[in-house]
């Protein structure tokens, strides 16, 4: 059975895996071929059949998502090359090796949508995977795959790569279309979602670059047979971005379902120097940690989430014994505390108050109310600090900075009261 | 908004049209949800997060934010539960986080829903003990707005406005997250028409207005409702008054009008009521040639005696009466009667040749409203460019345009306001305007679509005098045309304040009050017997009257609250009347051109002092009232014209509310209006009068002069050399300086670059002032701005030279 | 205007990219960069009349996103401290790297020729700890070699810095095998991307 799918020309042509001339030689753009002879609704259903998952975070399953589409015209299609999430490069390698296979993507999914101008939105941090992909985009238009009349057919699109400027929060779907319409990136209130009213108002889907990355192969090979891959809730192929305290960090395409310490101690080969594990964040910064007593659980969407977490963008970060979780936390506060848009009060006071407060903690100044008050703040962000987080929020960028602290607060509480002159260890 | 829907607030059940927003749903039902960022007028952005409330759900209650959520059938609503109020709680926190608190030296304290909230929602102190944020404290954005960033809670209500509604979005967040800040562009100042309103509509003390910063403390304040008269929109204001004097106007929100808007003129225009140059005393002229101050008794006799042997040498007809536009109603009506009944003169017009006639204004067919502007598919606007004029009519057309999906028809010499957000502009020549009005309503060439457009009704046509080197035989022609068109109304516009409520008062040659012919013998005899005496024949127009003072046959003239030298288009033929020396009484509240040569100048209380009723442009019957004392000896206009009438034996009526009875009797088109109903409920939002009795047939009787190469666009500007603009300080240093603007092309022609100085020449005179270029002139075109201190007349015909 | 036709001529292509004119002031204020060198209130002015949008309005999209920069040297370098960087040592290289400029994070170097600053996470973490000089990548820095790379740039100015040059001189472990070298050199305080005319010295 397939376990890889994303990843195989990269390996077996490490020189040009990025070139039309390759991808051709290797079976590229006979998807396209096939999918240009297809009626658009049957390659909607191909991919409702998949049950691929979006993977940009919110695991959302892709073929729903384009029948939600409103029926007006015209649609367009925007791929989320946004990938900030600290700890995510995935889509970078998918970017850089193999723009093509992103590109039939692309032009397999705007006709299946009927959209005409797709936009790749691609993080203004990764000029590298921009250029590569501008370069597909000119070799596929002067090879016919792009432009009017695509391959003899009545089919027209043109594809747009968009260099992001730095700012995570474009990596939410409605920021980034505020960001394509040239405004600043701050999401939109939800509904209307974008499959209604999204780019210019106009009926827009906004996947992920991995989402799309699949789509040839499962117009080629047929929906079932992608159903037919790992476990159910979780099928296909996932690429994985290992990082941290982890011997062998990189991006894993593996099929889920394997344990936790099979990926940490067999793929990523275990933790360096001899020191133990700590623990790890499952999917993202903006993930609820995991610590060792869950190592025997299986790594897939549904498992995760059952265990209080996300699978988010497959970003697993492993820490050591030896990591001062306070600053790994504060570490990530910050980042989110410097990449809210703004606009919502308790996102834009209460990241940085929660900041400030771990930063003091850090500097030996902490109280000892600011246990409490740490998880105060988080509630008034995330009422009730329940997993999935709700939120007082427009976007979840704010409850993300929440899950840090509430994850050394049930983890490690002691090692953060150790940290506050004149707190006691609550002992139990 | 669709059929009605039942939910549940707080366990109780309500009605709701379905679509409302839930926070506005909840406040007619009478639950008040705290709130900073929506604004009823502006669309919800949810981001100050105050509004959040709880609604059940499929997978239990869910924190939304009430302002952006809609009301659905069978929604379960809690406001108040645990869960909210700790949310809501949470978010005063967060605000206060970096708020500096500074209450006590804050315009806002005392009026201030963050500290309102503050002491009703929020907890007792602060947890937070970091450095705050900080920001130079506040910064001038214009010359009338400051900003105090560090009191800013980042709401978008100010930025919202002035992109949303106002359309000049030169205010903005800058930078991201906690750092982001409201600012301007450097060296690109918060100059807009409109920038009161983000004041007024700024939650806290960030945006203040330089009138009125530490002026007063908001409990300090008494404030009656009024009308605005700085044009004749006629917007509903909050008028508030500290110890005997105005310290500022807030717009208040109704329908009908201003939906709560203000310009900056209307808005901060009330500095002129207690500028240093105000009148305070009667002067009456001296042997010396000078004014001198004298007592009310001496100058009342002084003009009795004046008039009385000039009517008794040469008889009523050569006395004569200009003015009331800027008056109340009762105070017009008053004037009229004086005139037409005690003085026996049919004399007298409060229209200054500057509007597009008394008779299209006051007797057009079909006239619309201005919340017609809310259901018309189509609004044509040839008339001045609505956003220099009558700016809070701007808006609402921009609303139109922006929000209501109405297509807008701008024709005009030059891009006005409007323009941005019209659907087709037309530019023309003035002088070429019938010929262009001809093409249009034939479709010829590239106006078919635009003709085209106007086959959508509901139609709106808005016309007015696009400049007054134009002939006002234009607009009427404008508007014959107008109600050619389907499903058609017609909105005549002139500018000042009552201008409409003077002619509606009979302070003009042909019509008596309440819009009845003055050529009518019967209704002359039935206002006579009213009146208790003869009522006068038609008379002179304004023109007539200034031509009679030039050839003598006029030998009094009694001006009140009117300065013809500096607003009549002809200021040339209105300076040579004046210096003829009539007798010359003028009723004002400052020395202006025209009455610097008057006998006897008396100084009258005017807005916020005297109690009356304005008529707007739509023939709306408003309120104004009083709230503070005149200044000096000044007196109300009915008072003065009261004794002098009673000096020559006659009597126009006791007081203004007595006045305000006796016109509901005698003016036929004003039998509904009293000020009670004004005073209360939906009259509040004004009465407008019936159509009729006298209707004018628009004609189509516009021709074309020849012309020359250049052609005078003689516009009007919001700040020009008016009184009210010159008196305040605020105000005052806005009016842009006078130039001559050019089309490029033209401009290259003629061998002008920018700034180049020269000489503008027209039918009355000539100026030096510098040259502007401008690209979105018609082609041979010379655009002047109207009073702005050049003056060379009102004719078409123009030179521009080295 | 006060753009160069060729300049103007590029903005009025990336205008034709998009649907509405006002999705183009993002790469617009990145050819803007490109021809002064650093954002300023004229190129801002600039793209506002190319955009249709007021100056304000420009400058409120521009201030949003980090990447354009008011104050700015020749070349920017860019150090990771997001968390997987922070876990594997990048606040050394962070301070390694200011300690040999004399610049602290988010300053610029006297000679105007670096501008040091601390970075969230650059999509580089498998090869943590990870710099960007002008959004060219380089991955597994250490601080010795942060320290070296400045020092280079400071003293060499290279006027174009060519990504997989940088790998080779100043990096260590990548995050996943990088195929083959790129030509595309960058320029400037921006990112290089052929479109909006920011690349230079192709290899
Ligand atoms: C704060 C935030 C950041 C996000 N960043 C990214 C991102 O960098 N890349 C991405 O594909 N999706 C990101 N997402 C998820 C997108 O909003 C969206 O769900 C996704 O692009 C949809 O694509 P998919 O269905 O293919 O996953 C982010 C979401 C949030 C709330
Ligand atoms: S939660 Fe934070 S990032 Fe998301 S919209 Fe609100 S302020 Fe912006
Ligand atoms: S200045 Fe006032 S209106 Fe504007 S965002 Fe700040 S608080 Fe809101
Ligand atoms: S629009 Fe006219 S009536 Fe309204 S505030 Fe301005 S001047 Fe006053
Ligand atoms: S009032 Fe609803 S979010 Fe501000
Ligand atoms: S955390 Fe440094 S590159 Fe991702």
């Amino acid at each position: 059975m397939t376990d890889r799918i994303l990843t195989v020309r990269m390996e077996a042509h490490p020189t040009d895996s990025h070139t039309m001339a390759r991808y051709e030689a290797t079976g590229g753009y006979a998807a396209l071929r096939k999918a240009l002879a297809m009626k658009p609704e049957d390659i909607v259903a191909e991919v409702k059949a998949s049950n691929l998952r979006g993977r940009g975070g919110a695991g959302f399953p892709t073929g729903v998502k384009w029948g939600f589409l409103a029926p007006t015209r015209p649609r367009y299609l925007v791929i989320n090359a946004d990938e900030s999430e600290p700890g995510t490069f995935k889509d970078r390698q998918l970017l850089e090796r193999d723009p093509h296979q992103l590109l039939e993507g692309i032009i397999i999914s705007s006709f299946a949508i009927d959209a005409h101008h797709a936009f790749v939105f691609v993080r203004g941090e990764y000029p590298r995977s921009a250029r590569r992909l501008q370069q597909a985009v000119e070799e596929a238009r002067a090879a016919g795959y792009l432009g009017r009349g695509i391959l003899g057919t009545g089919f027209d699109l043109d594809v747009t790569v968009h260099l992001g400027a730095g700012a995570y929060i474009c990596g939410e779907e409605t920021a980034a279309l505020n960001s394509l319409e040239g405004r600043r990136g701050e999401p939109r209130i939800k509904p209307p979602f974008p499959a209604v009213a999204g780019l210019y108002a106009k009926p827009t889907i906004v996947n992920n670059v991995e989402t799309i990355a699949n789509i040839p192969w499962i117009v080629m090979n047929g929906g079932a047979a992608y159903n037919a891959i790992g476990p159910e809730g979780s099928r296909g192929t996932r690429l994985l971005s290992l990082s941290g305290h982890v011997a062998n960090p990189g991006n894993y395409e593996i099929v889920m379902g394997m344990s936790w310490r099979d990926l940490i101690f067999g793929i990523g080969g275990g933790i360096p120097n001899g020191k133990a594990l700590k623990c790890w964040i499952p999917g993202g910064a903006s993930a609820p940690w995991f610590t060792p007593d869950l190592l025997d659980t299986p790594v897939t969407l549904d498992d995760i989430a059952k265990n209080g977490s996300m699978a988010g963008s497959g970003a697993v970060v492993v820490m050591d014994e030896t990591t001062n979780v306070v600053a790994a936390a504060w570490s990530i506060v910050r980042f989110f505390s410097h990449e809210s848009c703004g606009q919502c009060t308790p996102c834009r006071e209460g990241t940085t108050w929660l900041q400030r407060i771990l930063e003091r903690i850090l500097a030996g100044q902490g109280r000892p109310s600011d246990v409490d008050l740490l998880l105060d703040v988080c509630d008034n962000i995330s009422p009730g600090l329940r997993w999935p987080p709700a939120q007082t929020t427009i976007c979840p960028l704010g409850p993300s900075a929440v899950s840090p602290i509430t994850s050394i607060m049930k983890h490690f509480r002691d090692e953060v009261v150790a940290m506050i002159p004149g707190a006691v260890t609550a002992g139990v | 908004m669709s059929d009605p829907i039942k939910l549940t607030v707080d366990g109780r059940e309500v009605t709701a049209p379905g679509g409302q927003l839930l926070i506005k749903a909840a406040e007619e039902h009478g639950t008040y949800i705290p709130r900073f960022c929506w604004h009823p007028r502006m669309k919800p952005v949810g981001m100050c997060r105050m509004c959040l409330v709880e609604v059940e759900g499929p997978r239990g209650k869910v924190l939304v934010t009430s302002c952006t959520t809609p009301v659905a059938e069978g929604m379960v609503v809690h406001t108040k539960s645990d869960v909210v109020k700790k949310a809501q709680e949470g978010v005063l926190e967060f605000l206060l986080v970096n708020h500096p608190l500074d209450c006590p030296v804050c315009d806002k304290g005392g009026e201030c829903p963050l500290q309102d909230q503050t002491l009703s929602h929020g907890p007792g102190e602060s947890r937070f003990v970091e450095e705050k944020r900080h920001f130079e404290k506040p910064i001038a954005i214009s010359e009338l707005v400051m900003l105090d960033r560090e009191r800013c809670i980042l709401c978008a209500r100010c930025t919202r406005f002035s992109d949303e509604i106002s359309g000049d979005p030169l205010i903005e967040f800058i930078d991201r997250g906690n750092h982001t800040q409201i600012n301007t562009f450097p060296d690109e100042p918060f100059a807009s028409y409109f920038s009161g309103n983000t004041v007024q509509i700024c939650p806290v003390g960030a945006l203040t207005a330089t009138p009125y910063r530490f002026r007063a403390r908001p409990w300090d304040l008494e404030a009656v409702e009024s009308t605005c008269p700085q044009c004749s929109v006629g917007c509903r204001v909050s008028v508030q008054a500290s110890q005997n004097q105005v310290l500022r106007l807030i717009g208040v929100d109704v329908d009908a009008t201003n939906q709560g808007w203000l310009c900056d003129k209307g808005r901060f225009a009330f500095e002129h009521l207690r500028a240093p140059a105000r009148l305070s005393t009667p002067l009456v002229r001296g042997a010396d040639g000078e004014l001198h101050e004298a007592g009310w008794g001496e100058a009342l006799d002084l003009i009795a005696s004046r008039i009385g042997a000039v009517i008794a040498e040469r008889g009523p007809a050569a006395v004569a009466g200009l003015g009331g536009a800027r008056s109340t109603n009762e105070e017009a009506y008053a004037f009229g009667k004086l005139l037409r009944g005690v003085l026996g003169t049919g004399n007298l017009d409060a229209s200054l040749g500057d509007d597009p006639g008394a008779a299209l204004l006051a007797g057009v067919p079909h006239r619309a409203t201005i919340d017609d502007l809310e259901r018309a598919k189509t609004i044509l606007v040839w008339g001045p460019d609505l956003k220099e004029e009558l700016p809070v009519l701007h808006l609402r057309v921009r609303r139109a345009a922006t929000a209501l999906g109405a297509d807008v028809v701008v024709v005009h010499p030059r891009a006005t306001g409007l323009d941005r957000d019209a659907a087709h502009v037309v530019r023309y020549r003035p002088g070429e305007g019938a010929a262009t009005l001809q093409r249009l309503a034939a479709g010829e060439g590239d106006l078919a679509a635009v003709r085209a457009a106007l086959d959508t009704g509901p139609v709106v046509a808005i016309v007015g005098r696009t400049g007054l080197a134009e002939s006002a035989d234009l607009a009427d022609a404008v508007a014959a045309f107008a109600l050619t068109l389907a499903d058609a109304k017609v909105m005549p516009v002139a500018r000042r304040g009552n201008v409409l409520g003077a002619i509606d008062m009979g302070v003009h040659p042909h019509l008596l009050p309440g819009r009845v012919a003055a050529s009518d013998a019967a209704a002359r005899a039935a206002l006579a017997a009213a009146w208790g005496c003869a009522v006068a024949v038609p008379g002179r127009d304004t023109s007539g009257i200034l031509s009679g003072m030039a050839d003598g046959s006029i030998a009094a003239v009694l001006l009140l609250g009117c300065d013809p030298v500096a607003d009549h288009p002809d200021r040339k033929a209105a300076a040579a009347a004046f210096d003829k020396a009539p007798f010359l009484v003028s009723l004002d509240l400052f020395l202006n051109e025209s009455n610097r040569t008057a006998d006897v100048v008396l100084p009258v209380d005017t807005f916020t002092e005297v109690e009356g009723t304005m008529t707007n442009l739509e023939g709306r019957v408003q309120k104004s009232n009083r709230i503070v004392p005149g200044v000096g000896a000044s007196r109300p206009v009915v008072e003065i014209l009261e004794d002098l009438a009673a000096r020559l034996g006659g009597s126009i009526g006791a007081g203004a509310a007595a006045i305000a009875k006796e016109i509901a009797l005698v003016a036929p088109a004003y039998a509904a209006v009293s000020w009670e109903a004004l005073d209360w409920g939906r009259g509040r939002d004004g009465i407008v009068v019936a159509e009729g009795p006298f209707t004018h047939t628009p004609e189509r009787r516009a021709t074309d002069p020849s012309v020359g190469a250049l052609t005078l666009h003689l516009g009007r500007v919001l700040y020009d050399g008016g009184t009210m603009i010159t008196a305040g300080p605020s105000l005052a240093r806005l009016a842009p300086e006078p130039a001559a603007h050019l089309h490029p092309d033209d401009a290259s022609r003629l061998g002008f670059a920018a700034g180049d100085r020269v000489t503008v020449t027209g039918n009355a005179g000539s100026a030096a002032m510098a040259v502007a270029i401008d690209p979105t002139l018609a082609r041979g075109t010379v655009y002047l701005p109207f009073n702005l201190g050049a003056s060379i007349g009102n004719g078409l015909e123009v030179k521009v030279e080295k | 205007m006060t753009w160069p036709d060729t300049t103007l001529a590029r903005a009025r292509d990336i205008i034709a990219r998009y649907p509405e004119p006002r999705s183009a002031v993002m790469p617009l204020l990145y050819v803007a960069m490109r021809h002064d060198g650093r954002l300023t209130d004229e190129g801002m002015r600039q793209v506002a009349a190319l955009t249709g949008m007021t100056a304000v309005q420009v400058e409120s999209v521009a201030s949003f996103y980090s990447m354009y920069k008011r104050h700015v040297g020749s070349h920017v370098v860019s150090v990771c401290t997001s968390i997987s960087c922070h876990l594997l040592g990048g606040r050394d290289v962070l301070a390694a790297v200011s300690d040999a400029t004399g610049v602290p994070a988010g300053e610029t170097s006297a000679d105007g020729s670096v501008t040091i600053e601390s970075v969230e996470c650059i999509g580089a973490c498998g090869g943590a700890p990870a710099v960007q000089v002008d959004y060219e990548l380089i991955e597994g820095v250490t601080p010795d070699k942060g320290a070296e790379l400045c020092r280079w740039l400071m003293t060499a100015h290279p006027e174009v810095v060519h990504g997989d040059d940088l790998q080779t001189r100043f990096g260590g472990r990548r995050s996943f095998p990088a195929g083959p070298p790129d030509p595309v050199g960058a320029m400037g305080p921006y990112p290089a991307f052929g479109p909006l005319g920011t690349t230079g010295g192709e290899a």
